[in-house]
C-alpha cells in the first residue's frame, strides 16, 4: 500500500472564509442571549424566546432522528408529553421537584422510546411513519382516559413550584420568566451540542448511513435496530426535557396541548422549514416559525396591515382579515410548507447553502 | 483450507427453488468465479452467503463458523464484505464519508477510518474525488468506490456481484487489475461476471450454476470444454 503523503489535500479556503465568519457571528449571538433578561424588560419579548429556544430543543431533537438517520417520526408528541406530563405529575401530586422530575420525565421518555421503536423499526418508509403516528395517539388517548392518574381532559395544574434553593442561598422563586429564559437556553445549547458532537462521531456516520440507504448500511455491519434505536433514545430524552420545560413554565397541561397530533407536526414542520439533516435548520425553523404562530394568532399580522395602510381598517378587507387571519395560522402555516417542499425542498438551510455555493463557483 | 464451505444449500421462494443443493468450497486467497445465465440463482446465493435471506436448507460456514441465521452486519463484522449489482452509493454523502462509513466497521475512532479511507480511495484511484457527492459519480467510479468502501471493512472474504457490468473495456481492465491486487492482499474474493473472458483470466476455479443447481465445477479450462456447460449457455444440440 501506498504513503498516506502522497495523497492531495483538500484546497484550503481563504482565511477568513465565509464559514469562519458565520461560526464567527454565531458565537457572538449566543454570548449575547445570555445578557438579554439584564437589558429586556419586556415579559412578552422574554416569552416568545422561552417559546424559540423550546421549539429549537424539540426540532433539534427531532433532526437526529429523522434528518439525521432518515426515520421520519410523526409521534414525537408522545415524548414531549411523557416529559410533560411525569414531570407535572410529580410536581403536583408528589411534590417532587421540577428539576429532578424532568430527569425521571427523560427516563420515562425512554421507556416510551423502546417500546415505540421495538413496534415501529420493523417497518420502512411510509409504513414507519403511520406506525410513528398510530403509537403517539394510542398515547394521547390513554392519558385521557386513565382520569386516576393523569386526571384526564381536565389536565394538570400546578399550584406551585418550590423555590429553589442551593446551600441556603435562593436561586430563584419562579416568579418571573427569567429562570425559564436560561433553562430554556442552556437545553437549547445543549441539544446542538449533541448534535454536533453525534454528527462528527461515528454515529453520526452510522446515521447517516442508515438514512441514504439501510440495505448498503447493513452490509458494512451496521446493526439497523440497534442504531435506530439509539437515534431514537437520544431524540427522545431530549424531546422529553422541552416537554417538561413547557409544562412547567405554562403551568397546565392537558392531552391534546402536549400529546395531539399537532405537537408532533409543529415539531416536523420546524425542521422541514430550517433543513433536515443541518444542525442550524431546526434552529432556524424555530426562530422563524414561533413568532409566525405567535402574530397570526394574535392578530398582529392584520393590526400591522391596518397600521400601514394597506388595508383599511373599516373597509370589508379590513373586517375579514381581522375576523378570520387569527383563526386561519394552521392554513398559512400548511402553505408555508407546500412553498417550502416546492422550491425549497432542502429548508431554508439548505436553499441558502446552494446559493452561496452557486456564487462561489461563479 | 477453506475460508468459505458451502453445503448442501437451498433457497425456496414458496414453491420456486432459487437455489438446491449447492455445495462447494472456496479455498483460501484464491478467486472464486461463479457464473451462470441469467436467472440461475447467483445474486441469491451471494445474498444467502451474506445473511441477507437465511438459506431454507444446508449449512454455511465461513471461517470455521456456522453463519446460518446471522445478519449481515455480523456476517460484515466476521469479515464477509460484499459489493452490490445494482450499486449503492451514499448519494448525499461525499465519497470519502462511503469509505469512512465502512472503515467504522474496524474502529471507534473517526480520525483512524478517515486515514483508513484515504488509503482505500488512492488504491482504487478515486483520491482526486474525495470531496464529491458519491451521487456525483459516474457508474464505473460509482463501481471503484463500492470496491473501497468494501475493502475498508478489512475483510477476509470479498463477494463482488458483477462489479464489471455497464463498464466501457478500459474500465473493465482497471478492475481486473485491482481484483488481482486485492488477491496480492491475501484476501479470497468470490466473483459474479457476464464478462467472460474476465472470469476466465481471473478465476483460479469456477463454479457453474444452472436453475439453481451447481452445473460444474472446475478450473476455467475444464469449464469452457464442459459439454453441459457448453449446453446451458449456447443450448442443447438438437
Amino acid at each position: 500500500m501506498m504513503e498516506a503523503q502522497t495523497i492531495p489535500k483538500p484546497i484550503i479556503p481563504r482565511f477568513p472564509s465565509l464559514k469562519f465568519i458565520l461560526r464567527a457571528v454565531a458565537v457572538l449571538i449566543v454570548a449575547a442571549l445570555f445578557f438579554v433578561p439584564n437589558y429586556v424588560e419586556d415579559t412578552y419579548i422574554l416569552h416568545m424566546m422561552i417559546l424559540i429556544f423550546i421549539n429549537v430543543v424539540m426540532g433539534s431533537s427531532w433532526n437526529i432522528l429523522g434528518g439525521y438517520t432518515g426515520q421520519y417520526s410523526v409521534g414525537h408528541a408522545a415524548y414531549f408529553g411523557a416529559g410533560a406530563y411525569t414531570t407535572m405529575l410529580l410536581l403536583q401530586y408528589k411534590q417532587v421537584a421540577p428539576w429532578y422530575g424532568v430527569w425521571v420525565g427523560a427516563a420515562a421518555a425512554l421507556v416510551v422510546a423502546v417500546i415505540i421503536g421495538s413496534i415501529c423499526f420493523r417497518l420502512r418508509g411510509p409504513y414507519f411513519v403511520l406506525a410513528s403516528i398510530a403509537v403517539a395517539e394510542i398515547f394521547r388517548v390513554a392519558t385521557l382516559n386513565l382520569k386516576d392518574i393523569t386526571n384526564g381532559a381536565e389536565g394538570v395544574l400546578i399550584t406551585e413550584i418550590p423555590p429553589l434553593v442551593i446551600g441556603g442561598r435562593l436561586i430563584t422563586d419562579w416568579a418571573s420568566k427569567v429562570p425559564f429564559y436560561y433553562i430554556g437556553l442552556v437545553f437549547a445549547l445543549l441539544i446542538i451540542g449533541v448534535t454536533w458532537l453525534v454528527r462528527n462521531s461515528k454515529l453520526g456516520y452510522y446515521f447517516q448511513a442508515i438514512r441514504e440507504d439501510q440495505d448498503a448500511a447493513h452490509s458494512l455491519g451496521i446493526g439497523l435496530t440497534f442504531y435506530k434505536n439509539v437515534a431514537l433514545a437520544i431524540s427522545a430524552i431530549f424531546t422529553s426535557l422541552a416537554g417538561s420545560l413547557y409544562a412547567v413554565y405554562v403551568g397546565f397541561i392537558d392531552p391534546s396541548t402536549v400529546l395531539g397530533l399537532d405537537v408532533s407536526v409543529q415539531i416536523v414542520i420546524i425542521c422541514i422549514i430550517g433543513g433536515i439533516g443541518t444542525i442550524t435548520g431546526p434552529v432556524v425553523g424555530a426562530v422563524l416559525l414561533v413568532p409566525l404562530s405567535e402574530a397570526l394568532r394574535s392578530n398582529m399580522i392584520t393590526d400591522l396591515l391596518i397600521k400601514v395602510g394597506i388595508v383599511g381598517e373599516e373597509t370589508r378587507m379590513g373586517l375579514f382579515l381581522k375576523e378570520h387571519l387569527s383563526q386561519a395560522h394552521v392554513l398559512i402555516y400548511g402553505i408555508l410548507v407546500v412553498v417550502t417542499i416546492l422550491y425549497m425542498p432542502a429548508g431554508i438551510v439548505g436553499f441558502v447553502r446552494r446559493m452561496t455555493a452557486r456564487k462561489a463557483r461563479a | 483450507m477453506a475460508i468459505l464451505e458451502l453445503r448442501h444449500v437451498s433457497k425456496f421462494f414458496g414453491g420456486l427453488a432459487a437455489n438446491s443443493d449447492v455445495s462447494f468450497e472456496v479455498p483460501v486467497g484464491t478467486i472464486m468465479g461463479l457464473i451462470g445465465p441469467n436467472g440461475a440463482g447467483k445474486t441469491t446465493l451471494f445474498n444467502c452467503i451474506t445473511g441477507y435471506y437465511p438459506p431454507s436448507k444446508g449449512e454455511i460456514v465461513f471461517d470455521g463458523r456456522a453463519m446460518n441465521g446471522l445478519l449481515p452486519d455480523k456476517v460484515c463484522k466476521l469479515g464477509m464484505a460484499r459489493t452490490w449489482q445494482k450499486v449503492r452509493p451514499l448519494t448525499n454523502l461525499p465519497v470519502l464519508d462511503n469509505v469512512i462509513v465502512g472503515a467504522l466497521c474496524r474502529t471507534r475512532s473517526v480520525r483512524d477510518a478517515r486515514r483508513i479511507a484515504q488509503e482505500q480511495l488512492h488504491i482504487v484511484k478515486l483520491e482526486g474525488k474525495a470531496h464529491l457527492l458519491a451521487g456525483a459519480l459516474p457508474i464505473g467510479e460509482r463501481k471503484k468506490l463500492e470496491v473501497a468502501r468494501v475493502l475498508a471493512t478489512k475483510p477476509k472474504l470479498l463477494l463482488l456481484d458483477e462489479v464489471m457490468g455497464g463498464l466501457n473495456p478500459a474500465e473493465s481492465e482497471e478492475i481486473i487489475q485491482l481484483i488481482l491486487d486485492i488477491r496480492k492482499e491475501g484476501i479470497t474474493q468470490m466473483v459474479i461476471e457476464h464478462d467472460m473472458k474476465a472470469i476466465m483470466r481471473l478465476s483460479d476455479r469456477i463454479v457453474v450454476l444452472n436453475s439453481g443447481e451447481k452445473l460444474a465445477e472446475g478450473s476455467p479450462d475444464e469449464i469452457v470444454n464442459n459439454p453441459q456447460v457448453i449446453e446451458a449457455y449456447l443450448g442443447a444440440e438438437s
